[in-house]
């Protein structure tokens, strides 16, 4: 493109004016010295001939008719990648976030609109707008079946709407929507660790799409609804499921809508790196000993550097070498608070972008082939998605499942049909109750 | 306060700053206190390989400073010490330190080493950036000064557990102290230097730079140590992780500097850039293959002097890749083991390419607690953490009486920090004056044995030079040949003839040994004969009887890939060294007075200061200046970066030249005529139709520079284009117009770094931005553009570029290749430039240009050619030194500051004028001046008269004899002959023969070659 770019002589009203006061660290924006390191390390940049340097600068130039419904605005996947190093820490996801905006909302990727809508349709605020009642029907039925068809389980619960529980525990829709199931394996490592915790539901959707779709008002309303709920009935820690987007919606949406919740707003795996700890969750790693089968971990961005930070991710790892052996697990580089996005986030399995996700997400797609692990583990819907789908578009051979899947595994309690995501190689490891799986209920 | 004050000065850190400060206030009547944290003084340039832009060895140019230091009889060197207070007011200060213990005895220790050698702790060796183990008996580099071993406490077995005690046990001298104490002393001192220097940026932690996680990504503190001869290596480049030689190297630029985010220094560190460059030229010339050396930076700061050059060099010559880009993250791959850089090329496409190293050029920072110690002193930082300074008092702290020089006011190179520690120096010694040669001793010289008569005996030192020499040339084996000499009495070698113990030993053995000629056989004679001829001086035999034999630039160097033929060229040169001392005999040296006046050419801002400076160290001065006002170029100037007005800084300056009883002004004056030499110039100036002879035993070169008038962007055919000097004018004046302006726009480099005029104007970067934020002030919704090619916002004026920023201004880069076009039209200026991120045109219409043009000197040769000083191909003067003697000539008792030796502001031109005016005061200070004993000397029975001598001498040295019996023969004025030489052979009589290169001893010479 060589059209020349001609300016005003004198000021004019531009879109970074009225945006930067709503953006955080937004007086940094003008702060630019296009450097490139934002770009060099984002896997959106050449999408749409854009990078983030790209765009920042149109917007300081005010080039706005050209940034205005820009698809790039759909292909950055808000990760901060760019920004962690940034000498002048400027808030290119912030600045995203409000081009979003310059999309009418009903022109905006439909998907995300049609997830944020459904999530307001009823108490739920499930995106897929699944109502209370269902919700209670499917958590009463399959917990009704694990006491019946498990045995060892008998007392196992699935608590619904208990006053004054500690813990509040938010729900992916994904999960007693399509595949109750992998819904078994957490209740199970929250019974052994003793945990007091409740589901409500009413705003137990562990969703946020309004997020992505840059509806600040609805994306405060599910928040905020969800925080409500947990403190109406007493709890003390809101905790997040294993859902990166989700866990950073509620903790940045208490931050940035002013919401003062007082309640702990956390990510499901620092608990489990606390109860592993204190030996509440007796994990073995021996099922590996054998068989070395190789593991690294996704940090997803929202959980990682976007809120809890290196201690998070080093939590994670604690969990996952417990439960697969310190000699099994590899490294992607980068990682931590420096990992690559793997293009599941920001709403763009949701976008319609198909062909620009895969693109972004092959930086990820290398990493992980590189590490040679046969899983991947994380504790992200969007990551979990994005990382399968990567493995079956550019036909990588490994595994992604959840943690909850491989601690229950290292426990010795996870059942021959919560194992939709392993392969043939753990579909029989350490099933309860065989020869040489240990008994969790054994030494009580 | 006291009625007079105490004549003694503190300096606070023996790096090359503290250094430098001390020998100009002890050189020049005063007593010294160097109060040094570490085991020996040296600091960071002690450290360093090269230095640039010339590539000088450091050490081997530091050495010599390093021992007069160690010798000076009116310097007391404190080292392992804290300073804890400081009371009292300016001329009686009281400062308490605690001497931490050393546990040798300084006076008993004598270096052998066996103490390090026998004992069993191994430790990280700090010197060597932890690259390598050192022991917990140390000394810290083999030059230290003072050299001697210490205990490190903390490692020190005994010293923890209470058992071992082996170096006591070895030690000959005795001089192990296990049990020794800290103690504290107080000081009393009329001023206090503060010269503590810096820390460099430590990147641990940063998880995007591998540091730590990979052991080939490292500092370039680390990497000085990798190519130092004397560092783990020994200079042969290798990566640390499995020691194999490089074939990639990358320098990350901006690591800890310019950056708000993964660190908090905003600054630019300033010198970065400049080791880079030299690290990367270094590194290809220590490959044994062709080695690529990338460096990624953001914008290129060479704007010192010399700098620009030696950036097109390192481009065009030496192939250094440069990449104006800078990397997220460092991935170590896990197989290869290399390292994997993912950057965006200048077209704006993502590449990726592998490294065998990632060195990361790390900046400088004040370490946390020297700002608490700041502040205990009652010392204000700057928002950098830096000492807080005015532009006009570049080196006074908000203490009065406390000064401060090198980078702990602010982030510099070593030409920098050895002009701040001049004027530190000289702001002291002002203070001081009235107890000036009232705590110092004389330094004692032995009465000189007179050899003459007696049997030649011969001493020849082979020096090692650590393995500059002794790596490649077999020393033991030349120090064997030289034994075999005729008249050779004694042998020896050394692995650093230069260190002070060495010295010592050296004197000694002329002493033992009854030697009366010595030959030296190591480094060049440029830097390192004065040292060794004092040794001479101290052993009690005439200083010129010393032969000195470069077998390290002109053999070791040269020969370094055949090492036979480099010993066989050694001994070579040994054996006509030996020749020609055997026909050597005393020289003298006469001794002249210094006539206690200056002469300041120019009367600018730089003239004033030196001036003053002179006058207030108590010395009458002159300021001859060419027009009808003082002032120079500042008269023009609206603020200093600072924010300073300099109307009325400018008005103060002048009015305290004018009160000042021992300045003369002649203003519309030039000189005419130039006499005499070093402490006896005679010089003429002609001022308003009056000729005025003028006694003076210095002079500074002030002369100035000007803003060059630009002849490209329209400027002189549209009136809207303007020059910056021209946009101060205005913005000094309050221009209504300048509000009104809607958009201005202001183009970098017009007139610099292009092909006819190379180098780099240094200071257009800040004062554009400086002018961008005073236009964005007088009217906030004005639309500014920089259009620029490096933005050079050097040091803490960073903080003006980022304030510029923030404001709004957009900087816009170009190439040299691709200048914006500027078109006129009736309603704007329309100025196409391609822009840099977008790669595509861009169109500002403009009201108002504003061009960034050159500085040029005032090249004048004729105040060249009666000073004899040089002039560079840019018409700026040519200082003695680029590194260690940046404010004077070659020519003695002539020295410079200001734009006549560079661009620069205000600030810097202040620090070097009372630089130059210490400088100056050295010599002002011994009253007497002995001349150099090489000289020519004419035999008047063999001369004819002709001539030719006095008509080739460029220093005016020969004449021929007006009256007498010799009338109309020629002779040579000592105090004016440089002994070039140049007389001798023009002299077709045979009448002239240079003293210690006469025809017997170089045909010696050429006897035994």
């Amino acid at each position: 493109m060589t059209q020349a770019i001609v300016l005003k002589k004198g000021k004019t009203e531009r879109f970074l004016d009225k945006v930067r006061h709503l953006i955080p660290k937004g007086e940094n924006l003008n702060l630019c010295l296009t450097c490139g390191a934002c770009a060099s390390g984002c896997p959106a940049t050449g999408l749409e001939n854009m990078d983030p340097r790209k765009f920042l600068r149109m917007v300081m130039l005010g080039m706005d008719q050209e940034i205005t419904k820009h698809p790039w605005v759909w292909m950055c996947s808000m990760c901060t990648r760019c920004t962690h190093v940034c000498p002048m820490e400027i808030n290119i996801a912030g600045l995203v976030y409000e081009a979003r905006k310059l999309w009418p909302r009903e022109e905006r990727p439909k998907g995300i609109l049609g997830s944020c809508d459904m999530a307001l349709r009823n108490e739920s605020g499930s995106a897929m707008g699944t109502p209370p009642e269902d919700f209670t029907f499917v958590v009463e039925d399959v917990v009704a079946e694990v006491r019946e068809s498990q045995p060892g389980w008998e007392n196992l619960e699935a608590p619904l709407e208990k006053q004054g529980a500690h813990f509040f525990l938010s729900q992916n829709s994904r999960e007693p929507v399509t595949e109750p199931d992998e819904l078994v394996p957490l209740w199970k490592i929250l019974h052994l660790a003793g945990a007091d915790w409740t589901y409500s539901n009413q705003a137990w959707g562990g969703e946020n799409y309004c997020m992505f779709l840059a509806d600040d008002e609805n994306w405060k309303k599910i928040a905020s609804n969800t925080l409500n709920r947990a403190e109406e009935l007493g709890c003390k820690v809101y905790l997040n499921t294993e859902c990166g987007h989700s866990t950073f919606s509620v903790w940045q949406g208490n931050r940035k809508f002013g919401l003062k919740s007082p309640l702990e707003i956390a990510p499901m795996v620092a608990y489990y790196y606390e109860w592993i700890k204190a030996g509440k969750l007796k994990v073995s790693s021996d099922w590996n000993k054998d068989l070395k089968i190789k593991f690294t971990v996704q940090d997803p961005c929202n959980q990682i550097r976007k809120s809890f930070g290196d201690e998070q991710a080093d939590k994670m790892r604690y969990v996952v070498k417990a439960c697969v052996g310190e000699e099994n697990f590899v490294e992607m580089f980068p990682n931590k608070s420096n990992n690559y996005c793997c293009g599941g986030g920001g709403g763009y399995l949701q976008s319609g972008y198909t062909e620009a996700r895969f693109k972004y997400g092959k930086i990820k797609f290398d990493q992980i082939m590189t590490t040679g692990a046969d899983y991947c583990l994380t504790p992200c819907h969007n990551c979990h998605a994005q990382i399968h789908e990567l493995a079956k578009h550019f036909g990588g051979k490994y595994h992604v499942t959840h943690l909850w899947t491989i601690i229950a595994l290292s426990l010795g309690v996870l059942a021959e049909n919560e194992r939709e995501y392993l392969g043939d190689d753990l579909k029989e490891v350490w099933l309860p109750g065989e020869p040489g799986t240990p008994d969790p209920f054994g030494e009580r | 306060m006291k009625t007079q004050p105490t004549g003694a000065v503190l300096v606070a850190g023996g790096g090359i700053a503290g250094i430098q400060a001390a020998l100009d206030l002890a050189n020049s009547g005063y007593k010294v206190f160097m109060v040094e944290q570490k085991a020996a003084i040296g600091g960071v340039m002690a450290m360093l390989d090269k230095t640039f832009p010339t590539n000088d060895c450091a050490m081997c140019i530091m050495s010599p400073k390093l021992v007069e230091v160690g010798r000076h009889p009116n310097i007391d060197i404190l080292t392992m010490t804290d300073i804890e207070a400081i009371e009292g007011v300016q001329g009686d200060f009281k400062v308490s330190v605690r001497r931490r213990p050393r546990y040798v005895d300084l006076g008993k220790c004598i270096a052998c080493g066996l103490c390090a050698e026998k004992c069993p702790k191994k430790v990280t060796d700090t010197y060597n950036q932890g690259l390598i183990k050192r022991k917990a008996a140390y000394v810290l580099y083999p030059q230290a000064v003072p050299l001697k071993y210490v205990i490190d406490e903390e490692a020190c077995i005994y010293l923890q557990k209470g058992k071992c005690g082996a170096c006591a046990k070895v030690c000959p001298a005795g001089a192990i102290r296990l049990d020794e104490k800290e103690t504290r002393q107080t000081l009393q001192v009329g001023a206090v230097i503060l010269a503590p220097g810096y820390k460099a940026f430590d990147p641990t932690g940063l998880n995007h730079l591998a540091y730590g996680l990979h052991p080939d990504v490292m500092t370039s503190l680390e990497f000085e140590r990798v190519l130092s001869a004397s560092g783990p290596y020994g200079g042969h480049l290798m990566r640390p992780s499995d020691r194999r030689e490089p074939h990639r190297i990358a320098w990350l630029q901006c690591v800890g500097s310019r950056d708000q985010n993964r660190c908090a220094n905003f600054y630019c560190s300033a010198v970065c850039c400049m080791y880079a460059i030299k690290q990367a030229i270094i590194a290809k010339e220590h490959s044994e293959h062709p080695l690529e050396c990338t460096i990624f930076y953001m914008d290129m700061r060479t704007h010192g002097k010399g700098f620009e050059d030696c950036y097109n060099e390192a481009r065009h010559k030496h192939g250094v890749r440069f990449l104006r880009t800078r990397v997220h993250t460092v991935v170590p791959d896990q197989e290869s083991g290399l390292l994997s850089l993912r950057y965006l090329s200048e077209q704006g496409h993502v590449q990726v390419e592998d490294f065998d190293m990632v060195i990361l050029s790390v900046g400088l920072e004040t370490p946390p607690d020297l700002r608490g110690w700041a502040a205990n002193l009652g010392v204000e930082l700057s928002p950098g953490g830096f000492a807080r300074i005015d532009d006009f008092k570049p080196t006074a702290t908000s203490r009065e009486g406390i000064y401060v020089c090198g980078a702990f006011a602010g982030p510099k190179d070593i030409p920098q920090s050895v002009i701040e520690a001049g004027s530190a120096a000289l702001c002291a010694g002002a203070d001081l004056s009235a107890g000036r040669h009232t705590l110092t001793v004389r330094a004692e010289v032995p009465p000189e044995r007179d050899v003459r008569g007696e049997p030649p005996r011969v001493g020849v030192f082979v020096c090692h030079c650590g393995i500059n020499i002794g790596g490649v040339v077999d020393v033991p084996a030349v120090r064997d040949f030289a034994r075999s000499l005729p008249n050779v009495a004694y042998v020896a070698d050394n692995m650093y003839s230069c260190s002070q113990d060495t010295q010592n030993i050296i004197s000694s053995k002329i002493r033992e040994e009854n030697l009366n000629r010595i030959v030296v056989a190591a480094c060049s004679p440029k830097t390192h004969e004065p040292l060794f001829q004092e040794t001479l001086a101290v052993a009690g035999i005439n200083k010129y009887l010393l032969e000195f034999v470069n077998i390290r630039n002109q053999d070791s160097w040269v020969h370094m890939n055949q090492p036979e033929l480099a010993t066989a060229k050694a001994k070579d040169l040994v054996r006509m060294a030996v020749a020609k001392v055997l026909r050597l005999s005393p020289l003298r040296e006469e001794l002249l007075n210094i006539s206690q006046a200056a002469m300041v050419v120019g009367g600018g801002v730089s003239g004033m200061a030196a001036a003053l400076a002179l006058a207030r160290q108590g010395y009458p001065a002159v300021i001859v200046e060419r027009e009808g006002t003082l002032g120079g170029q500042a008269r023009h100037l609206f603020k200093t970066a600072k924010g300073d007005p300099i109307a009325a800084r400018l008005a103060g300056l002048i009015a305290e030249v004018e009160a000042d009883a021992r300045i003369r002004v002649y203003l519309n004056a030039k000189l005419t005529k130039v006499e005499g030499f070093v402490g006896n110039f005679k010089s003429t100036v002609a001022a308003n139709g009056v000729e005025t002879v003028i006694e003076h035993g210095v002079a500074v070169i002030a002369s100035g520079g000007q803003e060059a008038q630009p002849t490209e962007y329209l400027f002189g055919r549209d009136e809207r284009v303007i020059t910056g000097l021209e946009l101060d004018r205005r913005l000094k004046a309050g221009d209504p117009g300048l509000a009104k302006t809607r958009t201005a726009v202001f183009i970098q480099c017009v007139g610099s770094r292009e092909p006819e005029r190379p180098y780099c104007s240094r200071i257009c970067c800040t004062h554009s931005v400086l002018a961008a934020l005073h236009l964005k002030e007088l009217n906030p919704e004005m639309e500014v553009f920089v259009l620029y090619r490096d933005i050079r916002t050097y040091g803490e004026r960073e903080g003006l570029y980022r304030r510029a920023r923030e404001k709004g201004v957009v900087f816009i880069r170009y190439d040299c290749e691709q200048k914006p076009q500027v078109k006129a039209t009736s309603e704007a200026l329309e100025i196409t430039i391609m822009d840099h991120v977008l790669r595509r045109p861009l169109l500002i219409p403009a009201d108002l240009l504003t061009l960034a043009s050159a500085i040029v000197p005032h090249r004048d040769e004729q105040l060249a050619q009666f000073f004899k000083v040089p002039m560079n191909a840019d018409g700026f003067f040519v200082e003695a030194h680029v590194k260690l003697n940046p404010c004077a000539f070659a020519t003695d008792g002539v020295f410079l500051c200001g734009l006549a030796h560079y661009p620069k502001p205000i600030d810097e031109s202040i620090a070097q004028a009372q630089a130059a005016a210490s400088a100056a005061t050295v010599l002002l200070s011994q009253q007497t001046i002995r001349t150099s004993g090489t000289t020519a000397q004419a035999d008047v029975r063999m001369c004819s008269g002709c001539g030719v001598c006095v008509s080739l001498c460029p220093y005016n040295a020969p004449s021929l004899k007006t009256d007498g019996p010799q009338a109309g023969k020629a002779e040579i004025n000592p105090a004016l002959c440089k002994g070039c030489g140049l007389c001798v052979a023009s002299c077709r009589s045979g009448a002239l023969q240079l003293q210690g290169f006469n025809d017997a001893q170089i045909m010696a010479m050429i006897e035994a070659a």
